[in-house]
């Protein structure tokens, strides 16, 4: 076909000066490698969050002491929480399906016989198995009775049974929980999953929430309220309704920062967002300007070797190409440039991809999307830049080119 | 067949408008070897290129093979130009990163059907300038009567309905410009038209016919009875350590 010809006239140009084909490249090179890390980030980002909020549960709510905006636990010190604010957000918001309170004490120190670790201690009601979905595989979970008789007993997670029991069946056992002892009566499942903070989700002991406050502890603030709601969809309201709740109660009128804060699937979404953020903005900036750099100088050398190749167009027009013949001549070598700058800025961006999953923590997802994206943006710059230079040089008087 | 009747060319700048061609008439019958004569200025150059169809009269009428040209728009002249008309200029005009074969064959490339037997048309083309030992080099490896011949290879290789050459031997020094010259003589005893525009009158007796032109009209138009025979010329020059076809 007469376009193949023509088209392949526009390679050969681009074979025979390959310095210049170079700098008309680079621009989108480097563009479209932003493009890639850019999208490659936003996958794993995305499905960081998916995976924090299937961790977190995606119709929960934590109603967390002390402001701030970070997702972790808050420390055991802050004490604007209380039972009373738990049973105020079941008794008034609609829709809930489970309010549990928590009370919980990072790092705390327990021993059994001559071994000794850390582990987060969780002072809860029975209905915070339901709320995390997660039951006991050895011996039972709390119940309403341990709770209400502020009974010495727990349950612990694998990670403490390995590290405390060994071989040892814990059920039954005693182990010292600052000091205090309590009969082991459960073992959790096995989650196996990292905290929000990193840490190990095993690594915990659960008590009846009085005796954690009382006897452990003793403080009369709990450090949150974990919240089921039964529709996902009124989420954001109910989160609403229980801040105003709380700014009551609390006798706090903004502009005064709240000494709390809700957690939910949206804000956690939102923080993972956000760490990500900041450097997608600089890579969608240098993938603007490269693009449009890029094209502009594209573009200009362009301009440059049809003055430069005036004669060249004058002779082919003489021995019969066709206005056509010559515009399709150089857009084939405009398009030409970016298609084989995005295949180079595709490979350069999954490689920096790859570096980035390699060794940042920063969630990277390498897959084949960003290519078709790459597709699009090589013919939109290709036939953007191109064909004005490409116009220019199908309006050429053969005559006066000739001369 | 050329018949060029009442042909004006006009060029407007602002006020001034210049008539470059007056009143231009004349017919070229098939096989005819004619050379359009006159000095620098005259119009030569701006008639060639109306009867290659590279640019059209302001006015008047240009019938080539019963065809007026006149009536077609810039992709039928394209069209026309590329299967009916052979050019070669002074400046030779060649592709200078391209081999002589490419140079050669470049007409085909924009002709509706391109030949499978192109390479070996050109390769042809090329062996009747005498150049077949030369097919892969570039111009830059050629001299200055090699890149002529390619280019009048490159004239050639559509087998066109007239061969147009504007001071072909005008880069040339005598020995080549008379190898050039030769050629255009054999490829008019083999059939060919052949219009060959100088300022030279000893260049223009080497055809059957000169046209003079004067200040854009043409001042006379007459046969030339004994045509000065370039191999003859070719000959009596000192020997070179090539040979031409
Ligand atoms: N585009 C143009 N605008 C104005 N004048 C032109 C243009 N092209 C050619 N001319 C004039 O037409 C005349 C004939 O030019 P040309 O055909 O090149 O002459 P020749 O080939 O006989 O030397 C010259 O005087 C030249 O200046
Ligand atoms: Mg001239």
């Amino acid at each position: 076909m007469k376009i193949l010809r023509t088209a392949s006239e526009g390679l050969e140009s681009l074979a025979a000066n390959k310095l210049r084909t170079c700098f008309m490249m680079a621009g989108t090179v480097v563009g479209i490698a932003a493009l890639t890390v850019i999208m490659a980030i936003g996958k794993g980002t995305e499905a960081q969050v998916m995976r924090r909020v299937e961790n977190f549960g995606p119709r929960a709510m934590m109603l967390v002491a002390g402001g701030g905006r970070t997702i972790g636990p808050p420390d055991a010190s802050v004490a604007t929480l209380t039972l009373a604010d738990a049973r105020a957000v079941r008794d008034e918001v609609p829709g809930l399906e489970i309010v549990t309170p928590q009370a919980w004490q990072m790092g705390a120190g327990l021993r059994f016989g001559g071994n000794q670790s850390k582990a987060t201690m969780w002072g809860i009601e029975p209905e915070w198995h339901d709320a995390w979905n997660w039951y006991t595989v050895e011996g039972d979970g709390i119940t309403d009775e341990d709770v209400a008789t502020m009974a010495r007993v727990c349950v612990i997670g694998s990670s403490v049974k390995r590290d405390l029991f060994g071989d040892v069946d814990p059920i039954g056992e005693s182990l010292y929980i600052n000091k205090v002892a309590v009969e082991v009566k459960g073992v959790l499942e096995r989650r196996g999953v990292a905290g929000a903070s990193g840490g190990d989700f095993d690594n915990r002991i659960l008590l009846p929430i009085t005796t954690a406050m009382r006897r452990v502890m003793n403080v009369d603030h709990i450090g949150g309220v974990r919240i089921i709601t039964s529709d996902a969809n009124r989420m954001a309201d109910q989160a609403e309704q229980i801040t105003r709740l709380m700014r009551v109660r609390h006798r706090i009128t903004p502009p005064a920062e709240d000494d709390f804060r809700i957690n939910s699937p949206l804000a956690i979404a939102e923080v993972v967002r956000g760490t990500s953020g900041t450097l997608t903005m600089l890579l969608t900036g240098l993938a603007g300007l490269s693009l449009l750099v890029g094209g502009v100088v594209l573009m200009n050398i362009l301009l440059i070797s049809v003055a430069e190749r005036t004669a060249e167009i004058g002779l082919r027009r003489a021995v019969g190409a066709t206005r056509r013949d010559i515009f399709h001549q150089f857009l084939t070598e405009s398009l030409s440039v970016t298609f084989l700058g995005m295949i180079l800025g595709s490979a350069l961006g999954w490689g920096v991809s790859l570096a980035i999953q390699r060794w940042t923590t920063m969630p990277v997802v390498v897959s084949w999307e960003p290519l078709a994206v790459a597709i699009g943006f090589a013919l939109l710059i290709g036939t953007f830049f191109g064909v004005q230079p490409a116009r220019r040089a199908a309006r050429l008087n053969p005559v006066e080119a000739l001369r | 067949m050329i018949e060029l009747e009442g042909i004006e060319k006009t060029y407007t700048r602002g006020d001034v408008v210049t008539r470059v061609l007056k009143d231009i008439s004349f017919e070229i019958h098939p096989g005819q070897y004619v050379a359009i004569m006159g000095a620098s200025g005259t119009g030569k150059s701006t008639l060639m290129n109306i009867l290659g169809c590279l640019d059209k009269p302001t006015d008047g009428h240009y019938r080539l093979d019963g065809t007026d040209m006149v009536e077609l728009d810039d992709e039928d002249l394209s069209h026309l130009r590329n299967h009916k008309i052979g050019f070669v200029f002074q400046q030779f005009h060649l592709l200078q990163r391209t081999t002589a074969l490419k140079n050669t064959l470049l007409p085909l490339i924009y002709a509706d059907r391109y030949p499978e037997e192109a390479e070996e048309l050109a390769e042809e083309a090329l062996a009747m300038v005498g150049l077949s030992d030369r097919i892969d080099y570039r111009p830059s490896q050629l001299s200055g009567g090699q890149q002529q011949r390619v280019a009048i290879a490159r004239a050639l290789i559509n087998n066109p309905a007239i061969l147009l050459a504007d001071e072909p031997t005008g880069n040339l020094d005598s020995r080549s410009g008379a190898e050039v010259m030769s050629i255009f003589q054999r490829l008019h005893r083999q059939g060919r038209t052949i219009v060959i525009v100088t300022h030279d009158r000893e260049l223009a007796e080497h055809a059957q016919r000169v046209i003079v032109l004067e200040d854009g009209q043409i001042a006379e138009d007459h046969r030339i009875s004994q045509p000065r025979d370039a191999e003859a010329e070719l000959a009596a020059l000192a020997p070179a350590e090539e040979n031409v076809g």
